[in-house]
């Protein structure tokens, strides 16, 4: 068990046949419990949160569990970087890969927020720093985070991840996790209509400030050709996000909304 | 964001496939977030009401006011921002709140303030382009940076216990009985006298006689020209003493006790009007040793150490704690830390662990007093390992100096005549290098080191350091040459055990401080400097800076004392036609030899009554009142104090022997005090008049050296809370007016063309002082119409009534109001960083350096600042030996040297070079709070609640062996006196060290009950709703005042001077009041 698992997380607990994302639970009715569905996305950005947030115990254990494959199987995902794999690597090893892509702005930097990938930065500015040019990607803190300080701020939800960069991806997917524990729970009870909703419409809302995701992939990609470890879990997280905001938008398309009406 | 896949279409996965999938993920990630919380009954994304406050009171420029903060010395531009419509009590106006202006840099770090040409309508908005936005930028300029204390101002000018009335006492001083008296009654009282409380008035012992007329008399009663029975009775109305003439006239003994609106009062009123020398400041009881000991080290003026913070590498804060104090908190804390993060090492000298030592590299806990010890033993070890700038301290003269683009140069090579009694520098006409009319007669000698022989400075490039021969006939000794002996009369070893500081711990200090070039610098203020030995301990300090020569250097030491005219100009404040000229022998003794007077044979030479500062200024204010006790050298027969910035029976160190001497009424017959407040010294007065706060008058508080452009505060009233209340100017107008004294009344001000202006009011002075500054270099544009309604609105808001626009308008021409309309908008005059900054600020924002980047910087010139001192530095300082020592008639020393602390007679208080013979073991220190100023805000129950006590800090190991553990009651045995406080144990102070924050331990201002009218006050008791007990340093949640009463006097613990009784021990040669030199014990009660 790694170092930051406790009893209450305990692998085991998975199985627990109360636990409503259990997957045998899922194939117990006709069509994928709503409930199971949204545990399983929030486990699946909490995991990505995690490993993009530098917890490299949690990346290592998934490979352990070949989770990744899994996942990345059910997807569509295509090329080099198709699985990620994690074979060769411990924790310790990642943690340098982890540090040299997303925490030391050295050569093979990969800034993991979205200001940084913003296509149209938000303002024009001259600045001290040698990694930004005016009126180029580069920057920190722009309008990406202010967008989704606000989503946050309208859930009163405080990041734990993320470094305080409300726009860093760890801290996006962990809002996102949040907000599909809190639509499982909320159909787990009967399904309050509007909160449903409300709740939804914030995840849409959040996939739809994820597009920057792309960017970040061919990036990642780009630098850490060698290994590709995070290569392939950018590639899995893009691909995943993209997915999911497919079919949180089709999910959407079926419910009657109240603003619709409004 | 897209899939990989060729038709992009996701969705196509089976949602169930992924739930499977994800299966095996199980709860892999979930430990570390597993609390967080979404509540999505509260979520709100439209535009509905989600109980989230959106009304906000709308205001513009006309609810605000820029002036300047008292709360402390720091004096800082601020913004008044007046609750709108809210004057609908006694007062004007409430004040919704107090922030920085925006206007001015010393508000607005690390951000660069406003363009001073902006709008205030605009500003006051937020919406002057590149000031940014709160919500984007997290910061906007519409407000700058202020401190706790300042925004605690409001409850200084609301506080319940003003004084509302003039005010008579009832019964005998410090009664605490007061009655209320018309202004006029007050005033005919003071002038003509008092049968009821038997005081004479200032008609009956005032007397004046120029100088020129008495001492040319003098001469000839000795000359047998005039007998002494004629001189008697000519002057026996006007001098002090026709024995003794050169005590002056008898307007000496009327006294102003004040310090600030200096200008105003000492220089207009008491010198010039009155004829009285004695107008006294805070000077003494604040670190005017260390003021002495820079500008004896430097040829201009230099009174204080600050370094160029933005581009130092190395900066050595010592004895001083700029986060909290220094003109800190504000304007360097930022910088500091700022510095900091972009890499700069800062060390800092302290006994404790001040806020500022907190975020040094390295704290260096000296043993108090012995920083003299501490810096000869830097000089030794820079000395020995040839770390000094030879280049520059082989420069003799500025054109030497100037070829290697050094702004400043050293006396390091200078001869002095080491025969003669004071150790003169040599001149070149002196030694016959010249002819005595030449050009380079009073040239400093120096060895040429091209030519070994002897020439006048400015003659040569490179001269000798090491000089020891004989001249002409003269024996001369290089300045180098003695400074280097005195740095070596002991080693690095030695000077560690004297400073409780390794010897290794200096080598590396002084290691880092030569490492840098010119970009390290010293900060040094009052730890060094409040001991006996303060004066030589700040010397030795200084000359390290002359061993790198870093003076004017970008990243080194700075002193910029840039500002803009303000006495004269437009009009010339400084002078009254046919005004008085100020003579005799200052009071508090400064300036003089006690064997250069006549009382020097009347009291049979050495040892002097009391001591005299022969070298410093007259204001060793610890003095005063044994002084007046003492009749030394002549009595007070009326005492004027301004206690809110001179509450002496707190500030002095021994300060609770004044109320004996004060409630003595033949000793001063009459004591008038203007105050805010009943304080611990007014309420010893016969007469307390109700004085307006700093919110409520003007004043213009002088700039500092420690910024890189010129600025000038001025402080205009905002707002009036006691009607009742009148600047202390305007009532020493009218007591002026009734005696007949120039300065006042009509013609009493002069403009450039001549034209003589009244002085009625405080504004006809301040409003010229505002033209004056206007237009000084360019002056500033003209305000709008649209301004100068803004102005009139404003001062309307905030004043009510007392605002009359025409009475402001009248004081200066039509032509010059809208300038002065400018300034008074903007609170004063900022000088911008950089050349058409206006421009350069829409485009850059306010968050960039144009001080460093813009290629026509006002800060900067090439690698030097644009404002320099320019000039020699002294190692040697040749007034110094001038002065004589006046209990044993030895000079004082023309170098820096190891000094112990002493009492007037040589007894030894604290041993520096060997042992002491000390009854009780512990030092006992003090500082300035985080949460206090000075003695003025004990009345703000914000401040109090920050801290609600002052606790003693110990370190453990001294605890330990007293059984004592944080958050105990103890006693704090000073020998005279003992006094209850808490113990907060803490490694944060050195072993050995005991100390507390001054400001506590209060009598007055509400901290005891009040008697007016016959009605009592009761003192102020804990404010809030709570038990609340200040028990456990450290550990308090807070939340709740104590009284103003709470906590024990610093000043009242310290030791008495062993030879006077009646006050704390002094440096005769800086003239600062030792604060930092009692021993005492603790234990737990």
């Amino acid at each position: 068990m790694s170092a930051h698992t406790n009893d209450a997380t305990d692998p085991d607990d998975a199985n627990d046949s109360t636990d409503p994302g259990d997957p045998d639970d899922a194939n117990a009715t006709d069509g994928p419990d709503g409930a199971a569905l949204a545990t399983a996305r929030a486990r699946l950005y909490g995991l990505l949160a995690a490993a993009f947030d530098g917890e490299t115990e949690a990346i290592a254990e998934a490979f352990e569990r070949d989770a990744f494959a899994a996942v990345a199987d059910a997807l569509p995902i295509d090329g080099e970087q198709a699985i990620p794999d994690g074979d060769g690597h411990d924790a310790d090893s990642l943690a340098v890969g982890y540090d040299t892509l997303f925490v030391v702005p050295g050569s093979h930097y990969v800034p993991p927020f979205a200001s940084a990938h913003a296509t149209e930065p938000s303002e024009e500015f001259e600045s001290d720093s040698r990694y930004h040019t005016a009126g180029e990607a580069g920057e920190l803190l722009g309008d990406p985070a202010a967008d989704m300080a606000q989503l946050y701020a309208a859930a009163g939800f405080s990041p734990r991840r993320g470094d305080g960069i409300p726009d860093h991806v760890a801290a996006c997917f962990e809002f996102m996790r949040a907000l599909c524990e809190r639509e499982a729970t909320l159909l787990e009870d009967g399904g309050d209509e509007p909160a449903v909703d409300a709740v939804c419409d914030l995840q849409a809302q959040t996939l739809s400030r994820l597009g920057w995701l792309d960017r970040f992939d061919e990036a990642v990609a780009e630098q850490d050709a060698a290994e590709g470890v995070f290569a392939g879990i950018a590639r899995l997280a893009r691909t995943f996000a993209a997915w999911d905001a497919s079919e949180v938008a089709a999910q959407s398309d079926d419910r009657p909304s109240d603003t619709e009406h409004a | 964001m897209s899939a990989d896949d060729s038709d992009g279409d996701g969705a196509t996965v089976s949602r169930r496939d992924l739930i499977k999938a994800v299966g095996s993920i199980g709860v892999i990630a979930a430990a570390s977030n597993a609390a967080v919380d979404v509540d999505v009954d509260d979520l709100w994304t439209d535009d509905e009401h989600h109980y989230v406050g959106d009304e906000y009171g709308e205001y513009d420029a006309s609810d605000v006011i820029h002036t300047t903060c008292g709360q402390c010395n720091t004096f800082c531009p601020v913004k008044v921002q007046l609750a709108d419509g809210s004057g609908t009590g006694e007062y004007s106006s409430l004040v919704r709140k107090l922030a920085g202006n925006p206007y001015s840099f010393l508000n607005t770090q690390p951000f660069s303030q406003v363009p001073y040409g902006s709008d205030p309508e605009d500003v006051a908005m937020g919406d002057v382009e590149g000031s940014g936005d709160v919500d984007t930028d997290r910061w906007s300029l519409s407000g700058g940076r202020i401190c706790l204390k300042g925004q605690a101002g409001i409850q200084t000018a609301f506080d319940s216990y003003r004084v509302r009335k003039p005010m008579k006492r009832v019964g005998p001083r410090g009664s605490g009985e007061w009655k209320t008296v018309s202004w006029e009654q007050a005033i005919q009282d003071i002038v003509e006298g008092d049968d009821e409380l038997g005081h004479p008035g200032l008609e009956d012992v005032w007397g004046y006689a120029p100088k020129e007329d008495v001492m040319s008399d003098w001469e000839a009663v000795q000359n047998g020209e005039l007998s002494k029975s004629a001189f008697d009775e000519r002057y026996a109305e006007d001098l002090i003493d026709t024995d003794h003439p050169d005590l002056g006239p008898k307007s000496n003994q009327i006294v102003d006790v004040g310090g600030f609106r200096r200008n105003f009062i000492r220089n207009r009123l008491w010198h010039q009007g009155l004829g009285s020398i004695n107008s006294v400041h805070h000077a003494g009881t604040c670190g005017v040793s260390s003021v002495m000991g820079n500008v004896r080290s430097h040829a201009a003026q230099k009174k204080r150490q600050y370094p160029d913070i933005d581009n130092c590498e190395y900066l050595i804060a010592w004895g001083t704690n700029p986060m909290v104090a220094n003109k800190g908190p504000t304007w360097l804390a930022p910088k500091l830390t700022n510095a900091i993060e972009d890499g700069m090492r800062m060390d800092v000298i302290d006994p404790r662990l001040s806020k500022t030592a907190e975020k040094a590299d390295t704290w260096v806990p000296v043993e108090p007093g012995a920083d003299g010890a501490l810096a000869l033993g830097m000089a030794r070890w820079i000395i020995e390992n040839d770390r000094h700038d030879l280049t520059y301290l082989q420069n003799p003269s500025q054109s030497a100096a100037s070829d290697d683009d050094e702004p400043t140069w050293s006396d390091a090579t200078h001869l002095v005549l080491v025969d003669e009694d004071a150790g003169p520098k040599a001149r070149a006409g002196d030694l016959g290098l010249v002819d005595e009319n030449a050009d380079t007669a009073d040239d400093f000698v120096v060895i040429d080191a091209d030519t070994g022989e002897p020439r006048p400075a400015s003659e040569v490039d490179t001269a000798v350091l090491d000089v020891d021969v004989t001249v002409e006939g003269a024996a001369v000794r290089s300045v180098w040459s003695q400074y280097r002996e005195r740095v070596f009369e002991h080693t690095v070893e030695e000077y560690a055990e004297m400073a409780g500081v390794p010897a290794e711990q200096i080598a590396d200090i002084a290691d880092e401080f030569t490492s840098h070039g010119k970009r390290a610098a010293i900060m040094a203020y009052r730890g060094p400097a409040k001991h006996t030995n303060g004066f030589y301990n700040t010397r030795a300090i200084a000359t390290l800076q002359h061993l790198i020569g870093n003076y004017d250097w970008k990243g080194g030491q700075i002193t910029p004392y840039a500002g803009y005219d303000t006495m004269s100009g437009r009009y010339d404040l400084g002078s009254v036609p046919d005004g008085r000229s100020p003579w005799g022998i200052p009071l508090l003794r400064g300036g003089i030899n006690y064997e250069d007077t006549s009382l020097f044979e009347r009291d049979d030479g050495y040892p002097a009554k009391r001591p005299w500062f022969p070298v410093a200024p007259p204001q060793a204010t610890q003095e005063l009142y044994g002084s007046a006790a003492d009749e030394y050298p002549y009595g007070v027969e009326a005492l004027f104090i301004r206690p809110y910035s001179n509450n002496h029976v707190m500030a002095v160190a021994g300060g609770d022997e004044i109320p004996a001497i004060l409630r003595d009424t033949d000793t001063i017959p009459l004591i008038v005090a203007s105050d805010t407040v009943i304080g611990e010294t007014s309420q010893y007065a016969d007469y307390i008049l109700p004085e307006p706060t700093y919110l409520e008058r003007w004043e213009n508080f002088g700039t500092y050296p420690n910024k890189r452009l010129a600025d000038e505060k001025i402080s205009q009233p905002a707002v009036s809370v006691v009607p009742d209340a009148r600047p202390f100017e305007d009532v020493l107008i009218d007591l002026w007016s009734e005696l007949g004294l120039p300065g006042v009344g009509e013609d009493a001000i002069a403009d450039a063309e001549g034209d003589l202006w009244p002085l009625e009011r405080a504004e006809d002075f301040y409003v010229k002082l505002a033209a004056n500054i206007a237009y000084d270099r360019d002056p500033v544009p003209d305000a709008s119409a649209d301004e100068r309604r803004v102005f009139r609105e404003s001062h309307e808001n905030g004043l009510g009534d007392q605002f009359d626009l025409d009475r402001w308008k009248a004081a200066v021409t039509d032509e010059e109001w809208p300038k002065v309309v400018t300034v008074l908008n903007r609170g004063g005059r900022f000088e911008e960083p950089a050349g058409e900054y206006d421009e350069a600020f829409g485009e850059h924002g306010h968050d960039y350096d144009y001080a460093e980047r813009a290629r026509d910087s006002n800060a900067y010139d090439g690698e030097h600042m644009r404002y320099k001192l320019e000039s020699r530095v002294d190692f040697y300082s040749e007034v110094v030996p001038n002065g004589k020592h006046s209990f044993t008639g030895e000079r004082f020393d023309p170098l820096p040297k190891v000094d112990d602390v002493e009492h007037y007679d040589g007894t030894v208080q604290a041993a520096v070079r060997g042992d002491d013979d000390r009854d009780r073991p512990l030092r006992l220190i003090n500082w300035k709070p985080r949460t206090q100023g000075m003695h003025r805000t004990q009345n703000s129950p914000w401040l109090r609640e920050t801290r609600p006590e002052n606790p003693v800090w110990i370190n453990p190991r001294d605890a330990e062996e007293r059984g004592i553990e944080n958050g105990d009651e103890i006693a704090l045995d000073a020998g005279r006196e003992t006094v209850d406080a808490v113990a907060m144990v803490t490694s944060g102070i050195r072993p050995g060290v005991v100390g507390a924050m001054w400001g506590w331990g209060r009598t007055g201002d509400g901290a005891t009950a009040e008697t007016i009218d016959g009605e009592t006050r009761e003192a102020v008791e804990a404010d809030g709703h709570s038990d609340y007990q200040f028990d456990e340093p450290m550990t308090e949640e807070g939340g709740y005042a104590k009284g103003r009463d709470a906590g024990f006097a610093i000043n009242h613990v310290q030791p008495l001077d062993e030879e006077l009784g009646d006050t704390g021990l002094s440096d005769l040669v800086g003239g600062s009041n030792a604060q930092y030199d009692a021993f005492v014990d603790v234990e737990r009660r």
